[in-house]
């Protein structure tokens, strides 16, 4: 995305940002992505904790086309009607996975023992218009889903159509207002339990920070920031809160990025604190560790794994 | 309760006189036989893609440059 930058971005890197700099409104970069747009906050604040042993070996077999095999082993949790209690069941399960990575389609399929299959599609239909779709299909009945989304992007705008199993069409749009900050809004009907739901996003983002904000009419008002202390370093807050349900979370987060390991972190107003810990062993062999402590639930979660490939 | 024996009434006044409304009820139909089409071709089509996704990316895998061996794909290693 760094040559879609306007030729006005290497002034803004000297010191001192000048207020009265001309800004080529005719020529500004591409917004991120409307689901995208707090990726970066994602990252130290939404790492993905397991529990259990992880294992993942991926092997290349050419340049486009790779097979990967991983085996889980681990309580994982089922919904249980009382919120003090939670219920876990130890699974272990295979996933066989084949991944086709070419500039114009990507294919990733995952295939699970128990006949559940994982498959994304992401192909380009033109330079412009890229066709995504996403399914989850089971062989229990009416446990599958599927979402086809078209992403039109143009030259300081995205727009996307959603369209998924069981009635769901959405809409999201997001234009670049200034070359730091782009606005975006999503509209989405819901035709089984009937609802639709509108939705507004703000993006600000310079090198060294970025803050988002999100409101929906499903309820969520949810904000973010994100400074990049250097380039080892940076650390994302967040918060959100449900005006229907009078939810509300807030959380901190840091994101460690050094030579052979990488430390993610957080605490919540929830009492969880979470970390992650990937660290580089040799040459394509990777070992993981994460730890969940939820004090408010009493539910500690730890998990190790190994990655090769 | 004046109401209950006439309501009843039309329900079996309707049994003979559902000739009369056949009309309606072939667009209807119709209606009903395009969804039970999509519904029988989305069954389809979602046991054809659960057993022919994961074929189909090693199909065209194993057919892009550089090719790789059947060995390469068996072999553990």
């Amino acid at each position: 995305m760094a040559d879609l930058l306007p030729p006005l971005g290497t002034a803004q890197i000297d010191g001192k940002t000048k207020v009265d700099e001309k800004v080529d409104y005719s020529n500004l970069p591409c917004p991120v992505p409307y689901e995208e747009l707090h990726r970066e906050a994602i990252m130290s604040l939404k790492a993905d904790n397991f529990e259990g042993l992880r294992f993942d070996f991926s092997k290349g077999l050419n340049q486009k086309f790779s097979l990967s095999h991983s085996v889980m082993m681990g309580p994982t949790e089922v919904p249980s009607q009382s919120p003090d209690t939670t219920i876990k069941i130890p699974t272990a399960h295979y996933e066989f996975g084949a991944n086709y990575f070419d500039p114009k389609l990507m294919l990733i399929g995952r295939l699970m023992t128990d006949g559940r299959l994982n498959a994304r599609v992401k192909a380009d239909l033109t330079d412009r218009l890229v066709l995504k779709a996403n399914g989850q299909l089971s062989n229990e009945p009416h446990m599958s889903h599927a979402m086809f989304n078209f992403d039109y992007m143009g030259s300081d705008y995205r727009a996307q159509l959603q369209l998924g199993n069981s009635a769901l069409i959405g809409a999201t749009y997001i234009q670049s207002v200034t070359p730091r900050l782009s606005l975006g809004g999503e509209v989405f009907w819901a035709g089984v339990p009937r609802k639709s739901g509108i939705g507004y996003a703000a993006r600000y983002d310079t090198d060294k920070m970025v803050a988002t904000a999100q409101v929906a009419s499903t309820g969520t008002i949810a904000m973010n920031y994100v400074q990049k202390i250097s380039e080892k370093v940076s650390l994302a807050t967040d918060f959100a809160y449900n005006y229907l349900s009078r939810d509300v979370v807030a959380s901190v987060g840091y994101d460690y990025i050094l030579r052979q390991s990488r430390v993610r972190g957080k605490i919540d107003s929830n009492g969880v604190a979470s970390a992650l810990l990937e660290e580089r062993l040799s040459m394509g062999l990777n070992f993981l560790l994460s730890a969940e402590l939820d004090h408010k639930k009493k539910d500690y979660k730890f998990g190790f794994g190994l990655t090769v490939g | 309760m004046a109401a209950k024996p006439s309501l009843k009434n039309k329900g079996r006044g309707k049994g003979p006189k559902g000739s009369s409304s056949s009309t309606s009820s072939s667009s209807s139909s119709k209606y009903e036989l395009v969804k039970e089409w999509t519904n029988w071709s989305l069954k389809k089509a979602k046991v054809a893609t659960q057993y022919g996704f994961i074929p189909l990316i090693i199909i065209i895998g194993m057919k892009s440059d550089p090719k790789p061996h059947l060995f390469q794909l068996l072999s553990p290693v």
